[in-house]
């Protein structure tokens, strides 16, 4: 649910150890406490029970029994859990690189031309972003229904034969993964396109000297300038991607089969349908690790390209 | 140096938790729960003082939820110092929320619970539920219906015995999975299998579409695939692998043989081409409207669809090798069950047995539904006389085979998965029958 | 020329794709506005059948739903905003031992999805009796959302100008009062984004919600929708009016505090 901009933004603020104004003031921790204890409470202890969790195998409702990293063993050999990881990375390209490509179109073009009315299309382009996600998911779901869905309709009007969107082996993970790509392609446009306002015009006016093209000069100008939004843009879409629950519980349950499986899903009907929690748990920590690595992945090669 | 302090604060923040036991180590004298008191007389209900009854169920569909609805109306009115607080979801919903609800302490008192290992099983071994015998001997529940359909509901304490030991609820309607027909279409029903896929290959050469389905959710698929099956494999044969009995397999010829009929069936376009993408009540309700001459589907439809076709709608059990000996997948539906956790056992009951009496059976036929219990009145008009008809016949031939995902804790999801890629060809049926056997031994391994 | 020629294409690409952005949720309004009885088609407008919304409202149960969303969104908005401004005064503008690797445990929240911790937060709330109560949406949320509320009223204070804070010292002003009376006021507009963000998250909230409340009196918003879905998958227009019911009160939050909104979204983003 949070944003994972502050991780990115941190970093390259500097140290978040650089030095706060001010004397040294034990009234701090006082300030502190409340919010530490609710957060240490609600999330950091939870974490790691869940870590403890995972070691054991427990049905949820009798006794469990120590299984080591077994649990974690499985999340590698089990092929429904290997699935849904796999499933996980490929809703990548859809939440995290599409949006990105869409927002870099998007922002190489504004590079060389003002557009007004700016503040308008940013409102609009967020707007699926503050929509539920269940309301979105609905949404997609009769969009993509097979008899008369919106998307049949659409394409009828040009001869195509309608498909069966979310009932496909080969098409249903890519239609959940567009569903993503409608929410946040949005916040990429509008990050993006902020970011290439704040590149001052001189860089632009050196290249065109220089007799750089449209292509080059975005290349050589618009892309490195953008690399701190860039950065946010993929970290934001990618937890949005790995957390992924609500869109498929909504609109797939996970299949056809396990075509639409993913980690969040598996967390869920693991811990709470088929009393497997020890490895639900396991699941869920993984996740995070992933999260973890892909976030300092992407903040690590911004940093780098300086 | 980052790193290393973010280390530090996770490593001191675990030292500082502690170690602790296994989980739900603590938990195990709420296991094996008994009832507290054990009932010997018929409870006065309307002594109990004002009580408020939470329920659970899943009659959201026009017939079932106008029969919940009177039989809660009544209730209240006969006891007016009972409120009803009635919350229904769908199947597949409550079977997502089931478990998380029966747990804890401020659990709903009676929930409509799957039967077999996946919910029930699972629920009973917990000790969530509270077994009914002795209420089932105080309101003689055991004469109401067949003991096939009681067994349904057993289960041995230890959540291990399904079909025999103690009586966790009683179901109210009678199901059967069987075909539906629009009657401008199809003129003569079919009786036996190869009449039956004649017709299909008559519809599908008029340009119709023979059956309408929709598994989205996945289970349907469950209820068409064994509605084949059961014409292809001895219905013992199934009987003993959902209860699991012993030397009872999956990876047979005659499942196989299952597999590959109804895998034939979608290859020769005798279901709407996005079956997998398609909900269910948009599916029946397609049918309602004649786009198609077949469905197979349960009778808890039956009221939905009288409604919407009249007299046009038909029902027939699934054609087979002899007329005289029909298979049908069916049973009974969910059981309202106690849970354990309920303090108001006693009107839990007295709810139990008003859904399930003389009274509710004539509500049931009224809103063409099927009631499970004996001697209930037949119906007079409509479709609901030819599923009252099946009902009998099906009864009396032993015909009724169990819904393949009682089996396993998993197979719920196990073989909906499965059929899914069956009927979009992503496994062969060998494969299909393999994986679905290989699920199964993990768990009558891990046993 | 060039320009003129990208400037439109510029223009081109954001119509087309606040067009796509727009289109789904007019389809949905549409669809809300059907007939009933009519032959249901995603997008379709035949009318406008206003009564929708009373009979999904009624037959929803919506009424309570919104109830709990806003029990929920209000407590969790109210207890964070506070709890967040006072740790990232703390981060912000004071030294003590420690706070870096305590602001480093707080940027790690940031990253842990509600999916790995789901599992003790359930089993241990449902030890405590807290499982099907407000506290069990409650507390959680609150402990997300000032992992992120800490953070962003930390980047916050960092902005203040030293003079601003010296001053209010030499006068002999407490820390509290400096907080309360000098910074507060001027932190208005970081304060007010922070909490449409939380709100809106919080509102929008799903996996918490359908584990640890059973209880159809507690259900929040999102939650009764899905299960209104599962028992209505064929009545479409009923369904959308639902669905408009249950996005409404973010999206007209939106449409007021947009520009707040975005440009929230944009410095915390950014600026950093």
């Amino acid at each position: 649910m949070a944003v994972a901009a502050p991780l990115e933004a941190a970093s390259r603020e500097g140290s978040p150890g650089e030095r706060p104004p001010g004397e040294p003031r034990l009234v701090g921790y006082l300030y502190l406490l409340p919010a530490f204890v609710v957060f240490a409470g609600f999330v950091l202890y939870p974490l790691y029970r869940a870590a403890y969790i995972s070691l054991w195998d427990w049905d949820g409702l009798t006794a469990g029994t120590w299984a080591g990293f077994d649990n974690y063993a499985e999340v590698f050999t089990d092929e429904d859990l290997r699935a849904a990881f796999v499933h996980a990375l490929i809703l990548l390209l859809f939440y995290a690189v599409l949006p990105l490509l869409i927002g870099l179109a998007l922002a190489g073009v504004m590079a060389r031309a003002r557009v007004r009315g700016l503040a308008f299309f940013r409102a609009v382009l967020f707007l699926p972003q503050v929509v539920a996600m269940v309301v979105v998911a609905l949404m997609w779901k009769m969009i993509y229904q097979p008899t008369d869905g919106a998307l049949n309709r659409f394409l009828g009007w040009f001869g195509i034969e309608g498909r069966s969107w979310l009932g496909d082996f080969n098409l249903a993970l890519p239609s959940v993964g567009l569903v993503g790509t409608y929410v946040y392609f949005g916040l990429a446009m509008v990050l993006l396109t902020a970011g290439v306002q704040k590149i001052p015009t001189s860089l632009y006016d050196a290249a065109r000297v220089d007799g750089a093209g449209p292509f080059r000069e975005f290349l050589a100008v618009t892309l490195p300038g953008l690399r701190g939004e860039i950065a946010v843009a993929l970290t934001l879409t990618t937890i949005y991607a790995l957390r992924n629950f609500d869109l498929v519980y909504i609109t797939t349950s996970g299949g056809p089969g396990n075509a639409t499986s993913v980690p969040a899903f598996q967390v869920f009907s693991r811990a709470f349908e088929s009393g497997q929690v020890g490895s639900a748990a396991a699941v869920g920590i993984t996740l995070t690790v992933i999260i973890f690595i892909i976030s300092l992945g992407i903040n690590r090669i911004a940093e780098r390209s300086t | 140096m980052k790193a290393k302090s973010v280390l530090a604060a996770v490593l001191a923040l675990s030292a500082l938790a502690g170690c602790g036991g296994a989980p739900g180590g603590g938990d195990e004298d709420k296991a094996a729960a008994t009832p507290s008191a054990t009932a010997e007389a018929k409870p006065d209900i309307s002594k109990a003082g004002n009580v408020t009854l939470r329920v659970w169920d899943q009659n959201v569909r026009g017939g079932q939820n106008a029969e919940i609805e009177e039989l809660n109306k009544q209730f209240q009115a006969k006891y007016p110092n009972v409120t009803i607080e009635r919350t229904k979801k769908s199947f597949e919903d409550l079977l997502k929320t089931v478990k998380l609800a029966a747990s804890g302490d401020d659990a709903p008192d009676v929930i409509q619970v799957n039967q077999g290992r996946g919910t029930m099983g699972e629920i009973v071994k917990a000790g969530l539920l509270r077994p009914v015998d002795d209420y089932a001997k105080v309101y003689d529940w055991e004469s109401r219906y067949s003991s096939t359909l009681l067994d349904l509901n057993r289960f041995s304490s230890d959540g291990a015995e399904f079909g025999s030991g103690e009586l966790y609820g009683l179901s109210q309607m009678g199901e059967i999975v069987g075909v539906f027909y629009n009657k401008d279409k199809v003129t003569t029903p079919p009786t036996t299998l190869t009449e039956f896929e004649a017709s299909l290959q008559q519809a599908k050469d008029a340009g119709d579409t023979p059956i309408m389905f929709g598994n989205l959710e996945k289970w349907p698929g469950i209820h068409n695939f064994e509605s084949v099956l059961g014409q292809t494999a001895d219905k013992q044969a199934i009987r003993d692998f959902v209860f699991a009995r012993e030397g009872a397999s999956f990876d047979n010829p005659e499942f196989q043989a299952g597999a590959t009929k109804i895998k034939e069936w979608v290859d020769k376009g005798y279901f709407n081409k996005d079956f997998n993408g398609t909900d269910y009540d948009p599916a029946w309700q397609s049918f309602a409207k004649g786009d198609s001459w077949y469905l197979i589907a349960g009778t808890w439809v039956t009221a939905d669809l009288a409604e919407q076709m009249g007299d046009k709608v038909g029902f027939m059990l699934m054609p087979g090798q002899d007329p005289n000996a029909p298979v049908s997948l069916g049973g009974e539906d969910l059981p309202f069950t106690i849970s354990s956790a309920s303090k108001v056992p006693d009107v839990a009951a007295a709810y139990i047995d008003f859904l399930t009496d003389a009274n509710a059976a004539k509500v049931l036929v009224d809103t063409n539904n099927l009631p499970a219990m004996k001697g209930a009145p037949t119906p007079s008009t409509g479709v609901s006389v030819e599923v009252a008809q099946a009902w009998q016949k099906l009864n009396d031939a032993d015909g009724v085979i169990p819904y393949l995902d009682y089996t396993t804790p998993t197979f719920y999801d196990d073989i909906s998965s499965a059929i899914q890629e069956l009927l979009a060809g992503k496994q062969s049926p060998t494969e299909f029958t393999a994986g679905v056997q290989e699920a199964y031994d993990k768990w009558a391994e891990s046993r | 020329m060039t320009s003129r020629a990208e400037q439109t294409l510029g223009y081109v690409i954001l119509g087309v794709f606040s067009l796509i952005a727009l289109l789904p949720i007019v389809g949905i309004l549409f669809t809300a506005l059907q007939d009933p009885d009519g032959v249901a088609a995603f997008g379709s407008l035949n009318g406008l059948h206003f009564e929708n919304f009373k009979t999904a409202w009624e037959d929803g149960n919506f009424g309570s739903y919104l109830k709990s969303s806003i029990i929920v969104s209000v407590s969790v908005v109210f207890f964070a905003t506070l709890f967040s401004i006072l740790a990232g005064y703390a981060f912000g503008l004071m030294r003590f031992r420690g706070s870096t690797v305590l602001f480093y445990l707080f940027l790690l929240g940031l990253m842990v999805p509600t999916e790995a911790i789901i599992v003790p937060l359930y089993y241990d709330l449902r030890d405590l009796n807290l499982t099907n109560t407000y506290w069990a949406l409650i507390l959680p949320q609150i402990a997300t959302s000032v992992a992120f509320g800490t953070y962003w009223m930390r980047t916050y204070f960092r902005t203040v100008p030293r003079s601003l804070v010296e001053a209010a010292r030499l006068d002999g002003a407490s820390t509290w009062f400096t907080l309360w009376r000098v910074l507060l006021p001027l932190a208005r507009p970081a304060v007010l984004t922070m909490t449409v963000l939380l709100f809106m998250w919080t509102w929008n909230e799903f996996l918490l919600a359908l584990v640890m409340v059973s209880d159809e009196s507690l259900r929040t918003a999102p939650l009764g929708l899905s299960f209104f879905q599962g028992r209505n998958t064929s009545e479409l227009s009923l369904m959308a009016a639902a669905s408009v019911i249950v996005a409404l009160p973010v999206v007209i939050l939106y449409i007021f505090l947009q520009r707040h909104f975005i440009r929230g979204m944009l410095a915390g983003a950014v600026k950093g």
